[in-house]
């Protein structure tokens, strides 16, 4: 007999998802999905607000990420203003970003995965979270939670906000950085290395007991894409964005925010309130890609900082062409939190740092005006149009765990018709799908929106859950 | 973000959006202009997080302040928060305070020789705005703004 399986909710991820498994009646996996649940509707809300405020509003679609959404959000209205920001406004943004790709990416490791990676997907669930890592390896949970006040305390010192800073906004930032702030963010540089460095020394002590996850845990080749520079190393908040074919080969290089409507569409389906980007010419589901930190670093030559560049060199030999699995994603957030801290510490040592020039001003030059920069997660694009007195009248926001979803289902699909046989499973088998998930990192609470009709399954319930209506739209 | 040479902690958390929810962090703002706290290192945050045993592992002496639905509007209380026995399975992004010592207790050996909870019965949640220039500072009612002169006495017995 046919029979579902749901997680419901599924957890150590940001945001409330779940997954349901399909077996048929041989007890054999059909089908498998992940599930966004909820739906927020920002860029609705934001028609008829003035350009300058999107930032500060469009900073509150997510807790985890703000920066890169105020980011993105300032360099949309600044291709509405025409304008280019000084550059030390630039540098500073830049770290601000750089902080908190470290702070997210350590929540994502030490909190999220490491449960599973340190004790095992088959570990007591009443002790598979932080807590429980924190009693069995105190000094990773030392280093985790040093690792996220590193990149929290320095989004505070320049932002003088932790979570949605109001710092950024449409022409640079609003106010120059001083030189006590810069003495204490560099006096917290080599704590942070030696933290990372721990990371990884355990993720690689590990690592090889995870060869069966690492074998079905999203392991298929796709495309790839995120931001690089022009000499081919890692970049988070300008550079233009690059994509590349499972074999590695650059299909489309050089794509600015103006032209990533051009390049990237937006499919639904009926089961999710997250969207599923796909590259045009190849349509969807065929031209599905990956983006984050997996993804950035199939696409780069190089990191461009020492330290970051060896631990790349480490990570190439994983693979001779692009680097498969999504196992490895935990992996790819080690090597870009080097990266982040070293270049930090680089940004810092710019003789322009503390310049007091951070601000351009202008008004609406343009109608339309889109930007994108790297989240933790991934590329994030927002695309506004104005009217002539600079309020909105259409937005939309391309977010990094939709740019995933497609490969985040097709994850969880294989790794599900792997492990469950003939109907049976357990709870460890039901951990390893959903940390297919895990390996994403996805915010679903930045991802949901809807595109067209939004799909909707109304349940209605009795007290003993059974379901007396339904409504499906 | 270290403590230098202050082992006095006082950690305020709440939303300044959410009316009364902000409570603590006015009280916090009232203290650090008191030249009673010059010696006590003032914290805000929206919630207890994870990180903030960092601080308290440096801590000889903290107070939590935070709003209260459990007593009337207004009203100040204070008791001692021991470090919980079991800490919660599913950790999310924030901990109760007794959780918060014990996970500090785990991660670095030691936890503050004495810690209070310091609360301000709260009597609306609701989002609120301020006026012009103070728009994002939220509106106490007025039961809660009164308290705030009684809640700085008692936290000051506390850091002496």
């Amino acid at each position: 007999m046919s029979q579902t399986i749901t997680i419901d909710p599924v957890t150590r991820l940001e945001g409330h998802g779940k997954i349901s498994i399909q077996l048929n009646d041989q007890g054999e996996v059909e089908g498998a999905h992940f599930h966004v649940t909820q739906v927020r509707g920002f860029e609705r809300f934001a028609q008829g607000r003035p350009f300058y405020e999107m930032p500060s509003l469009m900073a509150r679609v997510c807790g985890i990420c703000p920066v890169s959404h105020l980011i993105a959000s300032a360099k949309a209205c600044e291709a509405v203003m025409s304008v280019r920001i000084p550059h030390t406004a630039a540098q500073l943004r830049r770290m601000l970003n750089l902080a908190q790709m470290v702070q997210s990416h350590a929540l994502s490791f030490f909190y999220l995965a490491s449960p599973d990676l340190l004790l095992g997907m088959e570990s007591d669930p009443k002790m598979r979270h932080i807590l429980g890592v924190v009693a069995a390896k105190p000094e990773l949970g030392r280093a985790g939670v040093a690792l996220r006040r590193f990149g929290q305390h320095i989004i505070e010192l320049l932002g003088n906000k932790r979570i949605h800073p109001g710092w950024v906004i449409p022409g640079g930032v609003t106010e120059p950085l001083t030189s006590a702030k810069r003495d204490e963010i560099l006096a917290m540089i080599p704590e942070a290395h030696k933290n990372v460095k721990l990371a990884l020394t355990a993720y690689r002590q590990i690592a090889d007991g995870f060869r069966e996850e690492i074998e079905v845990f999203g392991n298929f080749p796709s495309y790839s894409m995120g931001l690089i520079n022009e000499d081919g190393s890692i970049e988070f908040t300008d550079g233009a964005l690059r994509l590349i074919d499972p074999l590695g080969e650059i299909v489309e290089d050089g794509i600015t925010a103006t032209r990533f409507t051009e390049v990237i569409g937006e499919a639904v389906e009926p089961y999710s309130y997250t969207k599923f980007p796909y590259y045009k010419p190849l349509g969807y589901p065929e031209g599905s890609y990956r983006v984050g930190p997996l993804a950035r670093l199939n696409i780069v030559q190089s990191m461009g900082t020492p330290k970051a560049d060896k631990a790349f060199a480490e990570f190439k030999l994983l693979s001779k062409g692009p680097v498969e699995s999504s196992f490895y994603y935990h992996h790819a957030r080690l090597v870009e939190m080097i990266y982040g801290i070293e270049k930090i510490e680089e940004i810092l040592s710019d003789p322009k740092i503390l310049d007091t020039h951070v601000r351009a001003a202008a008004g609406v030059n343009r109608f339309e005006g889109a930007g994108v920069a790297e989240a933790p997660r991934g590329t994030l694009m927002h695309h506004y149009k104005v009217d002539e007195n600079g309020l909105i009248t259409w937005a939309n926001l391309i977010i990094a765990t939709g740019q995933n979803n497609h490969a985040m289902n097709k994850g969880i699909f294989q790794a599900a018709r792997h492990y469950i046989k003939d109907g049976k499973f357990t709870e460890g088998i039901l951990n390893r799908v959903e940390a297919v998930a895990r390996t994403f990192d996805p915010c679903l609470s930045c991802s949901t929106h809807a595109l067209g009709q939004m799909p909707l399954w109304l349940e209605l319930k009795a007290a003993d859950g059974r379901v007396l209506a339904e409504v499906h739209r | 973000m270290h403590l230098e040479t202050k082992s006095k902690l006082l950690l305020a958390c709440g939303n300044p959006l959410c009316g009364d929810d902000g409570v603590g962090w006015k009280i916090a703002e009232a203290a650090e202009q008191d030249p009673g706290f010059a010696d006590v290192k003032v914290v805000v945050a929206q919630q207890f997080t994870p990180e903030l045993s960092e601080l308290l592992g440096e801590a000889e002496v903290v107070a939590f302040v935070d709003a209260s639905i459990s007593v009337e509007p207004g009203v100040v209380s204070s008791f001692t928060v021991a470090a919980a026995q079991e800490v919660p399975q599913a950790l999310t992004h924030h901990l109760p305070p007794a959780s918060l010592l014990a996970l500090t207790g785990y991660l670095y050996g030691r936890i503050p020789g004495r810690a209070y909870a310091v609360t301000v019965g709260a009597s609306s949640f609701e989002l609120s705005f301020g006026v012009e220039e103070r728009l994002l500072d939220g509106v106490l009612s007025e039961a809660v703004r009164d308290a705030i002169p009684a809640a700085v006495a008692l936290l000051r017995e506390i850091f002496v």
